[in-house]
């Protein structure tokens, strides 16, 4: 040792700071890194959860929170990995089966490894806002095994294929299926939807366009829907087994839009077996199919509801245009009630009684029934026939049926008042000669009108019924004195006192009448008017019935009933055999028509002419001579001599009826004009026509220019003037 | 002897304690006790049904926990530290049931003022704020303060000079602090994680896809939402929505005819009825305005203003407003102290005043703070010097409240704000640094209606 070498000290400095073992951490991370290797391994028998939870705590609590998450993230990966290499490795059909064995593992082994972590969970996680440890290996197992490369297309093409193959009518393990998709849910919806569900959605697409285009191409309508009707079932169930509810309404979306919408019009449009066929052949299951598979698409049902309506108006159009069926009214309103009750028929059992198709038919209805201007006249004289002899033997209910089916009808109507008027007419005939069926059938309609029209729309109606009771009051009153005062010889009367105004009779058709006759309608007239001073009697001849006794050769009697001018008639051979036409009308005095038409029937018809005509033709001429048909002959003791009188109005009449109409209407479209301008004291032209054609519409279909000429009218009155300014203005004067 | 089958036994520290599984199992499902007891643990380590499971903690301390899950109530005996006790009931996951067992449903008429909480500064603290596990936080000047439910502080908040307006708990860890902005484009609204105490998240406000610079005011918090009153530098004035979970801007209420809603220093989101109450108050402004938004739809449902109104010599200004929702009224206070209280049924209501006391003189060497209003269901709190005062509601009129308590603690000074939450209530005092924090024992009353 050297004296020249100095001796240094070296003061070792006390160390204050008790640090902790600076490999502590790594320690501690190896035993949590180890154990997580255990449990991947399920090997964790040998752990101790507390000592685990105690180091991975001591982590956090030493700060080393980052340490012990990076490591976590790290060795799960790795794992993964592993696992995701051993799923990728496995032969073709157990490659669901390994991935589903691994998400089982891999979900067990997350648990245990969160248990651990708790207090990380706890603490750390949410202070540094990192994943907590469940989602993080949710997160890592979808990035290391669901979407690896070579993972992530096999996967979605093993499933989609065992779809298919379901959809072909193959079995497959649905409990697999179930677990897979269910772990692709778990793994966030992004994932199902992403990485399944919109491929999946992709896939069913292309398969039932191809599948839908050759339905249809070999298939009839019926058939087609069958099998779309079962596709979109099977795909419900697809969904209730093994996918994710909220992918119901997708798939249903993809199988409507393939297989309905794309093919909508195609399908309606086929050829004996679409819509129109459905239709006509009444096939309601059918129906009920279509309107159910339809109603999924937008537009499905709108395209039903107008091929029906156009459907329905085009046969309507025919029917009510058809000029075989204008033969016969009652068959032509017969063929309209079947119609109505077939397509009623159709909504409800096959359209679930769907109000757009309710509201369909009724504007179809009323779109072709108005086509044709004499539908009120026949809905009138329909309701005629019915109540004539239709209802005969016919239970209360059913007739009541038929009368609210004839009500429908007349609901369609446009021109209630013209069918008014020939109800009025038809209604006088028969009650004039006794001809209803039924009193409370004839009321029951009454009421009807009333309720659909309101009271103007019966109140004549009801005043013929009060004339028919007072009349029979009237002649039992008249018969007794009759018979008190002893005239056994003179004909029998039986008068119907009518109130002008409530009855459709056409004035001054006179004739003249046999005394015979005469003598008695004056007594009538006498007894009449001294119970019932101030009134005024008219007889309607025309509208009279007569019995009459008659004696042929050989001795034969019969009882001829006929009308009042054809008893005029008659009565004249009483003492002439042979008369010409001129003298029966200078006897006569009947108008011309009638009395040619009274001839013609007494004449003209085989088996029934008590008369006989030189020269003999089917018409008459003003040059012909009648003769007493001394042969007449028939099996029967009364004969009924009809006049020939189409039951249809012939074309001059029904001018006639017309015109009547027309003129009725003009009152009523001034009152409405009047009380609108009462109330609105200014209105332009347009308002006024569209609130006339809204108060009257219930009843009629006023004409514009007829408004505009009753205004003009009304001017001329001066109910109304125009504006000094605008001239389009009116104004009312009080 | 027969035991059942589910008693375990734990050895704790080498203290052995035998109880059940159920009682346990009663820490929950995230605890670390019945993760230990839990199948996974027990069936993998193969123990013997027999063997203790250990536990390297402190058995005094289990020992209180244990009772605690086993009675749901909380008993510290002497010689237990609170902040220990914390300690070990988060090591076993049982925190939230401690937190729990410690006071009960707020009610005002039994509360006790249970700590005081004495900081390092001179006072003129701005404004306190309630968490919604009890916690809180008091704004003074640029910095904000946080304490835990357990009245730990937690690391302070300086916000670079900058004065806070108002803050408000997102959740327990995160709070949304308000500020002014500075032409540097800092400033504004922005969210901080209180355990670390770090900036998380600014808050931007776009107008026509550009950034602009705010200065955010008053801030209310919904389910997803939070709501902002909003002053930028060009027309950027209104109300501002961001997403919670985004923290994205999802909407901009822009002023319009309804009053300044830019200058709102107070917002309250109204859970019941989904509406935000925005009321501009003297002195930011110069008139008051109320208004309820519906931000569903972006539009003004009910607004309340007197600046129509005529000013008649000490007019009564309105300076605190709390709509109580659930009986359609806001409660206003004015510069006297008095309650008054407006329909919302009703548009352009005046306010019923509940008082009509006026001081002969207002001293004016003497620093005066302004009463203010906090709303906890049918109850109302109102601060008066150095008290605060309790009404109690009944349902449908509140205008009919009964002043039921009156609360005061004497040390501090007049009362410069309070806040409830969290079943507590916050008085903070103006002279020193000092707030109350009141709670509810464990006693539970029922209100007898007949």
């Amino acid at each position: 040792m050297s004296l020249s070498k100095k001796k240094t000290f070296k003061i070792e400095p006390f160390k204050h700071k008790v640090e902790i073992d600076p490999r502590y951490a790594e320690r501690t991370w190896s035993i949590l890194e180890d154990a997580i290797h255990e449990i991947y391994n399920h090997n964790a028998s040998g752990l101790s959860f507390e000592e685990l939870y105690r180091n991975a705590y001591n982590m956090v609590l030493h700060k080393y929170g980052d340490k012990l998450y990076a490591g976590l993230v790290k060795t799960m990966t790795q794992h993964l990995k592993d696992m995701a290499k051993s799923v990728e490795g496995s032969q073709g059909g157990l490659f669901l089966e390994e991935l589903n064995r691994y998400w089982g593992e891999h979900n067990k082994a997350l648990q245990m490894i969160r248990d651990i972590l708790m207090y990380m969970d706890r603490t750390y996680v949410p202070n540094y806002n990192k994943t907590p440890v469940h989602e993080l290996g949710l997160n890592l197992w979808r990035d290391n095994v669901v979407r690896a490369p070579k993972i992530k297309s096999r996967l979605l093409d093993t499933l989609l294929e065992l779809v298919h193959s379901e959809r072909t009518g193959e079995v497959i393990n649905r409990g697999l299926m179930r677990n897979v998709t269910k772990m692709l849910m778990d793994l966030g919806p992004t994932v199902y939807h992403e990485d399944f569900e919109k491929p999946f959605l992709t896939a069913a697409s292309g398969f039932y366009r191809l599948e839908s285009q050759e339905f249809i191409e070999f298939c009839d309508c019926g058939d087609y829907l069958k099998k779309a009707e079962k596709r979109l079932n099977e795909e419900i169930e697809r969904v209730s087994h093994y996918l994710d509810s909220k992918s119901e309404a997708k798939i249903t979306t993809v199988v409507e839009k393939e297989m309905i919408a794309a093919h909508m019009n195609r399908l309606v449009e086929m050829e004996n077996s679409g819509l129109v066929s459905m239709l006509t052949d009444d096939r309601y299951e059918d129906l009920g199919r279509m309107y159910s598979l339809f109603k999924r698409v937008s537009t499905g049902l709108v395209l039903v509801r107008d091929v029906m309506t156009a459907h329905l108006r085009d046969t309507g159009k025919q029917l009510v245009t058809d000029p075989e069926r204008l033969k016969d009214p009652v068959e032509f309103v017969q063929r309209l009630l079947d119609e109505k009750d077939k397509y009623d028929k159709i909504i409800t059992s096959s359209f679930y009684n769907d109000k757009t198709f309710q509201n369909a038919l009724n504007s179809s209805f009323e779109y072709f029934i108005n086509l044709n201007a004499r539908s009120p006249e026949f809905i009138s004289l329909f309701v005629d026939d019915k109540l004539r002899k239709g209802l005969k033997g016919v239970s209360e209910e059913d007739a009541e049926s038929i009368l609210d089916k004839v009500m429908m009808l007349f609901r369609y109507l446009q021109e209630k008042d013209v069918f008014e008027k020939y109800y009025k007419q038809h209604l006088a005939k028969r009650l004039l000669s006794g001809k209803s069926v039924s009193d409370d059938a004839e009321r029951s309609l009454i009421v009807k009108l009333k309720t659909e029209c309101g009271y103007q729309f019966t109140s004549k109606l009801e005043s013929m019924f009060l004339d028919m009771k007072t009349s029979k009051d009237t002649m039992q009153g008249f018969n007794s004195l009759l018979a008190s005062s002893d005239n056994s010889d003179s004909p029998t009367l039986s008068v119907q006192v009518l109130t002008t105004g409530s009855w459709p009779t056409q004035s001054g058709a006179s004739c003249n009448l046999p005394t015979e006759i005469l003598t008695i309608c004056d007594k009538f007239k006498t007894y009449y008017l001294s119970t019932h001073t101030g009134r005024r009697l008219t007889w309607q001849t025309n509208m009279g019935t007569a019995d009459l006794k008659a004696t042929f050769s050989k001795g034969q009697r019969h009882e001829l009933n006929v009308s009042t001018y054809q008893m005029c008639i008659l009565l004249l051979f009483n003492s002439l055999d042979r008369m010409t036409y001129k003298e029966i009308e200078l006897a006569t005095d009947v108008p011309t028509l009638d009395l040619k038409r009274s001839l013609q029937s007494l004449a003209c018809v085989k088996g029934k002419n008590v008369l006989r005509k030189e020269p003999m033709s089917k018409d008459i001429s003003e040059d012909d001579v009648f003769v007493f048909n001394d042969k007449f002959s028939s099996k029967f003791y009364k004969v009924k001599i009809s006049t020939v009188a189409a039951q249809k109005e012939s074309e001059p009449e029904k001018q006639e009826t017309r015109q009547k109409v027309e003129e009725d209407r003009k009152p009523q479209i001034e009152a409405a004009i009047v009380r609108i301008m009462k109330s609105r004291r200014f209105l332009d032209h347009n308002n006024i026509v569209s609130e006339v054609t809204k108060q009257l519409q219930a009843r009629f279909l006023p004409n514009p220019s007829v408004i505009k000429k009753r205004i003009e009218s009304l001017i001329e009155r001066e109910f109304l003037e125009r504006d000094k300014v605008d001239r389009k203005l009116y104004r009312y004067l009080a | 002897m027969r035991m059942p089958k589910d008693v375990i036994r734990l050895n704790v520290g080498g203290k052995l304690f035998v109880t059940s599984s159920t009682t346990l199992a009663n820490a929950g499902s995230d605890s670390m006790l019945s993760a230990m007891i839990g199948d996974y643990w027990r069936t993998a380590s193969c123990a013997p049904a027999a063997e203790d499971f250990f536990i390297d903690r402190n058995p005094a301390y289990f020992s209180v926990l244990l009772d605690l899950l086993r009675t749901g109530e909380l008993h510290v005996p002497p010689g237990i530290s609170e902040r220990a006790l914390h300690r070990e009931a988060l090591f076993y996951g049982i925190l939230d049931h401690v937190r729990a067992a410690k006071w009960g449903p707020l009610d005002g008429n039994r509360l006790e003022c249970v700590n005081s909480i004495r900081g390092r500064a001179t006072g003129d603290a701005t404004a306190i704020r309630a968490a919604q596990d009890g916690g809180c936080c008091v704004a003074r000047g640029p910095m904000v303060h946080v304490y835990d439910w357990s009245m730990e502080e937690q690391t302070p908040l300086t916000l670079d000079y900058v004065n806070v307006n108002d803050a408000g708990f997102l959740n327990p860890q995160r709070v949304v602090i308000c500020t002014c902005e500075r032409g540097d484009k800092t400033g504004g609204m922005a969210l901080f994680n209180v355990k670390t105490g770090r900036l998380e998240h600014k808050y931007e406000v776009c107008h026509h896809g550009q950034q602009k610079n705010c200065t955010a005011g008053a801030v209310a918090i919904s389910d997803a939402s939070l709501f902002a009153s909003c002053r930028g530098r060009s027309n950027e004035y209104g109300i501002g929505c961001w997403d919670q979970t985004t923290g994205k801007l999802t909407d901009f209420l822009y002023e319009g005819h309804s009053g300044p809603l830019g200058d709102a220093c107070k917002l309250q989101w109204l859970p019941h009825s989904s509406m935000l109450m925005v009321a501009a108050l003297y002195p930011l402004s110069d008139d008051s305005f109320i208004s309820f938004l519906d931000m569903r739809s972006n539009s003004v449902v009910w607004s309340w203003t007197d600046a129509d109104k005529p000013i008649v010599g000490d007019e009564k200004v309105v300076m605190d407003a709390i709509a109580m929702d659930e009986c359609s009224t806001v409660c206003v206070v004015n510069q006297f102290d008095n309650l008054g209280f407006i329909d919302t049924r009703a548009s352009n209501q005046g306010v019923r005043w509940r008082d009509h006391y006026k001081p002969g003189k207002i001293s004016e060497a003497e620093e005066h703070c302004y009463s203010k209003l906090a709303v906890w269901g049918s109850q109302l709190f109102s601060s008066k010097g150095d008290s605060v005062y309790v009404f109690c509601t009944p349902d449908l009129d509140a205008a009919r409240c009964v002043q039921t308590a009156k609360l005061r603690k004497s040390e501090g000074g007049e009362i410069s704000d309070i806040s409830v939450g969290g079943e507590r209530l916050f008085v903070l005092h103006n002279e020193e640094d000092v707030f109350d924090v009141w709670e509810t024992s464990g006693f539970f009353s029922m209100t007898n209606s007949y």
